[in-house]
């Protein structure tokens, strides 16, 4: 499990180190700029006052621009989940399916290595990634802020909505992989968990402003992310079942890897796609003849 | 299952969904033997090899690997296999060298790396290049490495010589040749006829899905069917020729030449021939390649 761990870890090296300085980068430059923000938050007040309150219940409801806590919700917080959870299902979707269609998991799984060695070496090495990036996102948000004096945010209050963000990431990365064990190739199981992710954006964010969407918002993942508002105290119901649920997708992805075929390179599409190409293929021999 | 096999399918079948991959393929291939695999595309080849590793789970039958059941303990059939597979691909970011070690480590680093170095010296393959930078043939040479590198007891290979020039397909048969004097037993799929009857003790013919000819290669070199043709300088009566027991007519022409098939002892037409005014005669048995020959056409008619 251990040379696994390290290879697939090994291969997310770049990922790590690209989300990672994206997110330093991020909050070093977010950070300094606070004290203009705050010392014009009347003025953005003002500003706000024009636009239709339901622009800002799609986003959650207005946040406090002068404080820190309510800065980041709106500048760091709100969006994250969707830039980073696109990466996380690409990221989880191709875990074994992007070796699988390439036909690299044919010799892999040929060595001596139990399925669930193998699936647990990967699973880990995940794991480690998405904790790295958000280590580095926090170091970015963290060490700005302790040197300035009224950003009155320390190392260890940004830890909980960091928690929240993990949790929310985990559950679209396991779902991903569930439904990379289940669809027939990694492009279904990245689509349908992106659609997932976005539709449930817009009916969380919507369902500020229609009451009617407001029973199916209370299913989606989304509902149960806190962001910015874990600054106030977090949630561990919430958060217990975000996780909770990801380690039950975790589980049902290793049921179904250990007993499932593993397939060959150039195998792995969906049944409609290769009737189309068998249709095109057929009607450009026609041509040719 | 006695000891003296090393590989045994029996019954095994295969669906892919809707379609049926194997219809019950019956096959044994014997402890320190070297076993042919042949058939046309999509015969069941890598199916049969794959359900052999459990990478797939074949629909009935039993699988036998050294007496081990591969379902049941897959990590130990896979530690005592070197499989090549058919569709080789490696990660193309690594070396070769760094893919060796990688495998080698997934093996507890069972291989010693001075055997590596021979065999890939021995097939002209520069280690320390990118995959990528490889080309098809190199890439081969690369799973061939890996799939002998631990010396296993038994080497599963799909098509080892596939995309590899005459100089390099020599080089491995005679490695796979010297696996197994050194009591490794070989069960490789080919579709070249000529180096399975060269380097094969047994070849298992498949076709749709199903076993349709075991054959024992040093039987079939031996085996009492042939085929003679007849030249003579004048027309002549080839009624005493007609009459010798085991001889039939094939074909005759102008009375000058005749086509016989001669089961058994050739003595009693040599003798025979000798009151003949005979210019040529030429005498073939059938080969491997006219077995398989008729299966594959008899598949392809079928697919028409």
């Amino acid at each position: 499990m251990g040379t696994i761990f390290r290879y697939a870890l090994s291969k997310s090296r770049g990922a790590i180190l690209g989300w990672g300085l994206g997110l330093l980068a991020l909050g070093l430059l977010i950070v300094p700029i606070f004290d203009t923000i705050a010392e014009q938050a009347d003025q953005i007040g003002q500003l706000m006052d024009i636009y239709p309150a339901e622009i800002f219940e799609f986003f959650g409801g207005l946040s406090d621009f002068s404080t820190p806590e309510g800065f980041l919700s709106i500048e760091y917080f709100s969006f994250l989940p969707i830039i980073l959870g696109i990466y996380v299902i690409s990221l989880a979707s191709g875990l074994f399916a992007s070796d699988e269609e390439s036909g690299r998991l044919d010799l892999m799984v040929a060595h001596p290595l139990s399925r669930t060695a193998f699936f647990f070496g990967r699973v880990g090495a995940l794991l480690v990634t998405l904790v790295a990036i958000l280590t580095i996102g926090w170091l970015g948000l963290g060490l700005p802020s302790s040197a300035m004096e009224s950003f009155s945010l320390g190392m260890g209050e940004l830890v909980p909505p960091f928690l929240s963000l993990l949790a929310i990431l985990l559950i679209f990365a396991s779902l991903a992989l569930l439904l990379s064990m289940i669809l027939p190739s990694r492009r279904a199981a990245s689509m349908v968990s992106v659609l997932l992710l976005v539709a449930g954006f817009f009916i969380e964010g919507l369902s500020g402003i229609n009451a009617d969407l407001e029973p199916l918002a209370k299913w989606l993942p989304l509902r149960y992310y806190q962001g910015g508002d874990a600054f106030n105290g977090l949630n561990w119901t919430w958060l217990g079942g975000l996780i909770g649920f990801s380690l039950l997708f975790i589980l049902l992805a290793w049921w179904r890897f250990q007993r499932r075929d593993i397939r060959v390179a150039g195998e792995g599409s969906l049944p409609f796609l290769n009737r189309i190409r068998r249709v095109r293929r057929k009607n450009q021999r026609a041509a040719v003849r | 299952m006695t000891k003296s096999i090393a590989i045994q399918a029996q019954g095994l079948i295969k669906s892919y969904g809707r379609v049926q991959a194997l219809f019950g393929v019956d096959l044994e291939v014997q402890r320190g033997s070297i076993a042919g695999f042949l058939g046309p595309n999509g015969a069941g080849k890598t199916t049969t090899i794959r359900c052999f590793l459990d990478m797939i789970r074949p629909n009935g039958g039993t699988l036998r690997v050294a007496g081990i059941d591969p379902q049941a303990d897959p990590v130990a059939v896979r530690a005592l296999v070197g499989y090549l597979p058919g569709e080789l691909s490696l990660d193309d970011n690594m070396t070769t060298e760094a893919v060796l070690r990688f495998f080698n480590s997934l093996r507890s680093k069972r291989a010693e790396w001075s055997y590596i170095e021979e065999l890939s010296e021995r097939l002209d393959l520069d280690i320390t290049r990118p995959i990528k930078n490889l080309s098809s043939g190199n890439k081969k040479k690369a799973g061939v490495i890996q799939a002998l590198m631990h010396k296993p007891e038994i080497l599963m290979l799909d098509e080892p010589t596939g995309g590899l020039d005459p100089l390099m397909q020599r080089e491995v048969l005679q490695i796979i040749k010297e696996a197994r004097e050194d009591g490794a037993t070989v069960f490789f799929s080919s579709h070249n006829i000529a180096e399975v009857e060269i380097i094969a003790d047994q070849v298992n013919i498949i076709s749709e899905g199903i076993v349709v000819e075991v054959v024992d290669v040093a039987e079939l070199l031996t085996r009492a069917l042939r085929r003679a043709r007849i030249t003579f300088r004048q027309a002549a009566d080839t009624s005493p020729l007609l009459s010798l027991p085991g001889v039939t007519l094939i074909s005759q022409h102008n009375d000058t030449s005749i086509e016989l098939q001669i089961t058994g002892d050739m003595d009693p037409l040599i003798k025979a021939l000798a009151k003949f005014p005979v210019i040529d005669i030429q005498t073939a048995r059938p080969s491997l390649e006219d077995i398989f020959m008729a299966y594959y056409e008899k598949g392809e008619e079928e697919a028409a």
